[in-house]
């Protein structure tokens, strides 16, 4: 039983892990919390269901293309609203991402009206292992999470963008300075964000189904994880986004689960008066 | 010396900045600098110093006037482009980055930066022999070095673009009085290396143990400017003191 609900909640978490890692991303670049990420993956998951079911195309082939779609959105949000108001500060970038939130996912509701909708995909039998239940959602998310994991983080890590995008995470003024634009790498950023929940917005709808509130039911677990993780950091969202995913699992031994969103509620206060800069958060060097 | 017969390294001709909608902090600076020279700018606080090097490094859009290097207009050039025109710049105390590796701070320096002439692995070599300090530990975060040891890297960083000019914003800032000393040494030796130096420092003695001439900036105005050997600290006194009261 614990073992199953271990194995739930790391796949929870794995779900949260894109979200929170686009989130934290775009902080580290744009400083400000993006409250549009749930909406984003809202978006991502409708623009998934019409390639899919409207259009037809197989689910993997539909979640690239919401991949782009998602990413040339997040894009057009950016060159619409961020940039323009780039220099007036985090509260105000944060306000208008609330702003495109209602906007996303009021698109969504008047395209396509509130009733739920399912991919067209078939549910095979869950394997069984050792007495652990794994579906098969499950193992697609584990495997489409890890990949992307590793690919953000050799994007990061071991590439001439990664780079720049870290530089300007750390100082765009010098970043400018030594030839790298912050607009380019914002809109690269946005992009990669916009990938990120999309392919989460894809996984969320195997879970569940495709409905405008989607998002909203990972955007609370999606800030605890980044904020956990220390917001800026990759590899904290990540953690974080286990560790909640776990919690809100292991939580159901003791809580009935239509009260799952307190632990993510509870993480965040706990954060706040004991550790706010999260996990991972003093690793980086202020000096 | 006040009138070289050579192109100037760097060319000032009527610059003016500020921010926002405030009035101007640099209200009108000329200066010719002749190459491979050091010109240290002084004066109190507030006197626009650091507002004038950021504007001449392009972080600031000046609401008139021009900037040239070595004859070529980069006014108009964001602070990249002017990069590649031969104009580098070390800003005060952040000055590297903290979270990167010494080894990538090294890579950014020159990777987004193709096509700049002399920039390659002989210019490499140069700035690595100019600072062998920092080539020792390249996978030690930046944000972990000494305060000196930060200032070489950041001096590395910009050398290695293979700049005409070099423009330092106070590099002493935050530095213990020994790190002043080496960190003075090394402005000596990038100009021998055949660098101009601009040098906006707080720190009138060190400024002027090393430099060519002297600049003075009183409330964003050029209030004298001499070769450094002919300035006592008498004079900089009443200087710094007239205008400011």
């Amino acid at each position: 039983m614990i073992a199953q609900l271990v194995l739930n909640g790391f796949v929870t978490g794995l779900l949260l892990a894109l979200p929170a890692l686009a989130l934290t991303l775009t902080f580290g670049i744009l400083k400000f919390p993006n409250f549009a990420i749930g909406a984003m993956l809202t978006f991502g998951a409708y623009a998934a269901w019409v390639a899919n079911s409207l259009l037809g195309m197989p689910l993997a082939v539909a979640a690239v293309a919401s991949a782009v779609v998602m990413a040339l959105v997040a894009m057009l949000c950016d060159v619409l609203v961020y940039s323009r108001l780039r220099d007036r500060g985090s509260i105000t970038l944060l306000v208008s991402s609330l702003g495109i939130s209602l906007v996303l996912e009021n698109i969504c509701r008047f395209a396509f009206g509130n009733a739920t909708r399912n991919f067209a995909f078939e549910v095979a039998r869950p394997i069984r292992w050792h007495g652990l239940r794994i579906n098969q959602e499950q193992l697609i998310t584990a495997i489409v999470v890890i990949a992307c994991v590793i690919l953000i983080q050799l994007l990061l890590h071991a590439s001439p963008l990664g780079r720049a995008m870290r530089a300007v995470a750390d100082n765009p003024a010098l970043a400018a300075v030594r030839g790298v634009e912050r607009q380019t790498i914002a809109r690269i950023t946005w992009c990669i964000a916009g990938c990120l929940t999309a392919l989460s917005g894809v996984l969320a709808g195997l879970d569940r189904a495709v409905d405008p509130l989607l998002g909203w039911n990972y955007q609370i677990p999606i800030f605890a994880a980044a904020i956990l993780g220390g917001l800026g950091s990759p590899t904290g969202a990540i953690v974080g986004a286990i560790v909640i995913g776990l919690a809100e699992e292991l939580s159901s031994l003791v809580l009935p689960t239509n009260y799952r969103q307190i632990v993510s509620f509870a993480v965040i206060l706990l954060l706040l008066l004991v550790r706010n800069r999260g996990l991972f958060g003093g690793k980086a060097v202020r000096k | 010396m006040s009138m070289p017969p050579v192109t100037p390294a760097l060319s000032v001709q009527g610059l003016r900045a500020g921010y926002g909608n405030g009035g101007d902090i640099v209200c009108g600076i000329d200066i010719d600098q002749a190459p491979e020279t050091v010109l240290a700018v002084i004066g109190p606080n507030g006197s626009g110093k650091s507002t004038f090097v950021k504007t001449l490094a392009g972080l600031l859009r000046p609401r008139a006037g021009s900037i040239a290097v070595t004859g070529r207009d980069v006014t108009a050039l964001s602070p990249a482009r002017r990069v590649m025109a031969g104009l580098a710049y070390v800003p005060q105390e952040a000055n590297v980055f903290g979270n990167l590796t010494i080894r990538e701070n090294l890579k950014l320096a020159t990777e987004f930066l193709r096509g700049r002439p002399g920039v390659g692995p002989a210019q490499r070599e140069l700035v690595m022999a100019l600072f062998p300090e920092i080539a020792a530990r390249p996978k030690l975060l930046a944000g972990n070095l000494s305060g000196g040891q930060r200032q070489m890297l950041a001096f590395a960083c910009a050398l290695l673009a293979n700049p005409e000019v070099l423009l330092l914003d106070e590099p002493s800032a935050g530095l213990s009085p020994k790190f002043v000393g080496e960190t003075m040494e090394a402005v000596v030796r990038v100009r021998e290396s055949g660098v101009t130096v601009l040098l906006v420092e707080q720190n009138v003695a060190a400024a002027l143990r090393i430099a060519d001439e002297v600049m003075v900036l009183v409330a964003g105005r050029k209030s004298l400017r001499a070769p450094a050997k002919d300035i006592s600290n008498a004079d900089l006194a009443d200087l710094f003191f007239a205008k400011a009261g």
